[in-house]
């Protein structure tokens, strides 16, 4: 495989504030590659710097050999791109702005577009301020499918869009990496990425900390889990566990929260021991894990490195 | 403080709007007062503009209008469609803005009965409007003590509240109509139509005979039954009573409903007022001209706006062809007593010889700053259309950053060219209907040869706007024309020196109607946008998007 998309040494401020430093990552043609972060961490400029929509102060960028910003007009027509928070004119239809993109990338199958339309039901005679949120992203997610690109840059695309359209969602992604095109994605929900990517970039504060395959990312995936008893249980029944990392007692020994790293089997076959009363599973944000997992602030190039070894 | 309760908040997003409006508005009281003064220097002037001011008395009460208070009173008349824009915005955004941008479900998620946030924030627009009303009263009281007003404070006050009351009719008007309306555009559109509709009953009995039972059902009757910068006139409190219910019927009957209906939906209307339910589909506009290309879309956009633009420049300068002939002996009068006056019409005309040519020439400057007006709202549109998100699609689409941009500017040069051809045809026609004789080449140097001086303001803006914000744009392309105008208007009177004059893009206009085409000057101004528009096309092919 070849890379698609290559970022070297990025970095881009916008005034005093911080944007991207030193971003670096290989994309190969015909993965599907999460681009994860907390808000704020960086992954938005990144894509708008890919886009050529900001100019990088520095480093450089390229997909498919070609340069992301002297040479951004051919980039765009290999490129399908979905913005984080799509603005588009109010006063349009969803039919008028999907022909009018058309008209503007030329060369649209009008059959596969509106194939797309019915895949996603979207009802195309209302005006896009009239549209929900999950209607709004539908309309911006079929213009960035509708001409079948090479490459689909999407900037949190499942944001918004019911169970239902985001598996409609994850189908389309298999679809267009079983045809070999390639998907680059961002999210802050480390599990929504899971379930169609294959690799996976972490950004945080503006610089990139881990970058793998989604199995070793996985690694660092924690959740929480709360047992509620009918009588107290004590602690140390759960603390030499496999997968417990760390064990909380709660309501005078009634309940325990217990903080979980890989499978929980171990923990479900001791709770059944005693009369369990509730039983929940607590995934924790992004933020939440970074926090924990990066809570002495590592230095992130070096943990870079370590997983490109 | 002010963000201790809806109605500080309220009062606070206004703050602007009251000192703007206010003092503006005031402003526009205070200057006819200047000009009165200037007028009215002999007793045949004094009569003159009497008769003259009779010509107009189908728009407004010619009362005492050879004094300062009766002059201000009968031009705030004319001006009313103007004066009462923003509370017809404000009542039409008051609670469908909010919803539009779905800051209302956050503000009624609030322990907060939603009768209290309505009347809290009609409280901060009646408070708003009593405040400019204020400054509007101690602007014009200032004025009359300069320019030798007979009328006292009171008077002066009772004038601005009276503003007030009309203007709190019509936001309530549009918050009522608000309430029926999905979007806040409609309601600001339906309240300014019916604005105009009772301008006009408010006409019916000065032209028609037995017709005050019609102009009764107008506000702007009663609103124009108090004179209170007329001492003889005075305040006519039954009507500054009927003002105030019906703004508060009114608003009552909107906040009424809105405490009844969903948030985000509208009062259901009866069913035979309906519009037939709309079947939701999955088709595609495949034959949509204005879908095929950034200039069509920008055609498809600035279509309507260009409609109201001509209708207003094109029907301004037909009418003043068509009316010139008709006031031609009393402005020759007066013009022979009103060294001020000839003085007036000399800087913006350009000759005081030919009294319709001339007249016609000074008025005829008001169309380039009516179209550069246009040209300022269209630059401001693609403005905030960058700084809100909506150019990002459009430049991730195979689209080069100065095509987009060019497409932009092509689709406003034809709207511009369109407006001077019109306006030419107007004039033409009028003139023919007039029986006025205009010299034809004059003619279409002058309404033409505006064109230019649309598009240099529009490069100058697109130019702009690769480094300001929308607000910031606008604020400055407004204040380069204001500034230009003054300098062509009373740079001459202030005898300043050539070189400062030439600064003025009006300049480069010239007196066409009486002194034909300037084509070097229109070329140097065409020359001047282009290369305003080239430094602004490369700015923007390299700038940051949206930053």
């Amino acid at each position: 495989m070849t890379a698609i998309i290559e970022v070297d040494n990025l970095t881009k401020s916008y005034g005093s504030k911080r944007g991207i430093a030193g971003v670096s990552f290989q994309v190969q043609e015909g993965e599907v590659f999460g681009f994860l972060g907390p808000n704020g961490a960086g992954k938005t400029t990144t894509i708008r710097t890919l886009m050529a929509l900001i100019r990088a102060d520095s480093g450089t960028a390229t997909i498919a050999g070609l340069d992301c910003w002297k040479q951004s007009l051919e980039i765009k027509r290999l490129v399908g791109y979905m913005p984080g928070e799509p603005a588009l004119d109010p006063n349009l239809t969803g039919g008028q702005i999907l022909e009018y993109f058309a008209h503007l990338r030329g060369g649209v199958d009008q059959a596969y577009l509106k194939q797309l339309i019915e895949r996603f039901e979207l009802d195309t005679s209302r005006k896009f301020r009239q549209y929900s949120t999950g209607n709004k992203r539908k309309v911006v997610l079929i213009q960035a499918f509708m001409h079948r690109p090479r490459l689909l840059i999407l900037d949190e695309p499942t944001s918004g869009l019911d169970p239902l359209n985001q598996q409609e969602f994850d189908h389309m992604v298999i679809e267009a990496r079983d045809e070999g095109r390639t998907v680059f994605l961002s999210s802050h929900v480390l599990s929504e990425v899971e379930k169609t990517c294959t690799r996976v970039g972490i950004i945080r504060d503006g610089s990139l900390v881990r970058i793998g395959d989604v199995a070793e990312v996985k690694a660092i995936k924690r959740y929480e889990i709360t047992i509620t008893f009918a009588n107290p249980v004590p602690a140390e029944t759960f603390k030499s566990l496999a997968g417990v990392a760390d064990v909380e007692t709660l309501d005078h020994g009634h309940a325990v929260r217990l903080a979980m790293q890989g499978s929980a089997d171990a923990v479900i076959k001791a709770a059944a021991h005693y009369s369990v009363v509730s039983l929940t599973s607590y995934e924790p944000s992004l933020e939440d894990i970074f926090l924990r997992y990066y809570e002495d602030d590592v230095a992130p190039a070096k943990e870079v490195q370590s997983v490109a070894k | 403080m002010w963000l201790s309760s809806v109605f500080l908040k309220t009062l606070r997003d206004y703050r602007i709007a009251i000192l703007g409006w206010g003092i503006g508005m005031g402003l526009v009281v205070v200057s006819p007062m200047a000009s009165v003064a200037a007028l009215v220097t002999t007793p045949q002037a004094r009569q003159q503009l009497v008769s003259i001011a009779a010509t107009f008395a189908w728009n407004a009460d010619p009362v005492a209008v050879d004094t300062i208070g009766g002059y201000a009173t009968f031009k705030i008349g004319i001006f009313m469609f103007l004066i009462c824009v923003w509370p017809l915005l404000a009542g039409s955004r008051m609670l469908r803005g909010e919803e539009d941008r779905g800051s209302l479900d956050v503000l009624l998620s609030l322990p907060r009965p939603r009768l209290n946030v309505a009347l809290e924030k009609l409280a901060a627009m009646w408070t708003a409007l009593l405040v400019m009303g204020l400054l509007i009263g101690l602007l014009a009281f200032a004025g009359g003590k300069k320019f030798g007003g007979d009328f006292d404070l009171a008077g002066a006050l009772f004038f601005g509240l009276n503003l007030a009351l009309v203007c709190a009719v019509f936001g309530g008007l549009a918050l009522l109509i608000s309430q029926f309306t999905q979007e806040r555009g409609p309601a600001a559109g339906w309240t300014a139509g019916l604005l105009l509709v009772f301008i006009v009953l408010d006409m019916v009995h000065r032209v028609v005979a037995n017709g005050e039972w019609i102009s009764r059902l107008s506000p702007i009757y009663y609103y124009n039954l108090s004179k209170p910068l007329v001492p003889s006139y005075g305040v006519n409190a039954g009507a500054m009573v009927v003002l105030l219910a019906l703004a508060a019927i009114v608003s009552a009957a909107a906040v009424w409903l809105f405490v009844r209906r969903d948030v985000g939906g509208t009062v259901p209307l009866p069913r035979w007022l309906r519009l037939p339910e709309r079947q939701a589909s999955r088709a595609l506009p495949v034959g949509d001209w204005s879908l095929r290309s950034v200039y069509t879309r920008s055609m498809g956009m600035i279509a309507l706006p260009t409609f109201w633009w001509t209708l207003g420049i094109a029907g301004f300068a037909g009418w003043m062809v068509y009316v010139v002939q008709l006031m031609e002996a009393r402005l020759s009068s007066l013009l022979s007593s009103s060294p001020a006056f000839t003085a007036l019409i000399k800087n913006l005309g350009g000759s005081d010889v030919g009294i319709n040519a001339g007249f016609l020439s000074a008025m005829f400057v008001f169309l380039p700053l009516l179209l550069m007006a246009f040209a300022v709202t269209q630059v401001s549109s693609w403005s905030a259309d960058e700084q809100d998100g909506r150019l990002e699609l459009v430049l991730a689409a195979p689209q080069a950053r100065a095509s987009v941009l060019l497409g932009r500017f092509a689709a406003l040069a034809t709207a511009t060219v369109a407006i001077g051809v019109v306006t030419l045809l107007a004039s033409a026609v009028a003139a023919a209907a007039a029986g006025l004789s205009l010299n034809g080449g004059n003619l279409a140097a002058a309404t033409l040869g505006m064109i230019p001086l649309g598009l240099l303001i529009a490069a100058i803006g697109y130019l702009a706007s690769g480094w300001l914000r929308t607000a910031a744009e606008t604020g400055l392309l407004s204040f380069v024309l204001a500034g230009w105008f003054f300098l062509s208007f009373i740079g001459p009177e202030l005898k300043l020196p050539d070189a400062t004059l030439r600064l003025s893009a009006f300049y480069y206009y010239g007196t066409p109607l009486l002194h034909g085409l300037q084509l070097t000057s229109e070329l140097g101004v065409l020359a001047v946008a282009a290369l305003a528009l080239g430094l602004g096309t490369l700015r923007f092919a390299r700038k940051d998007i949206g930053v």
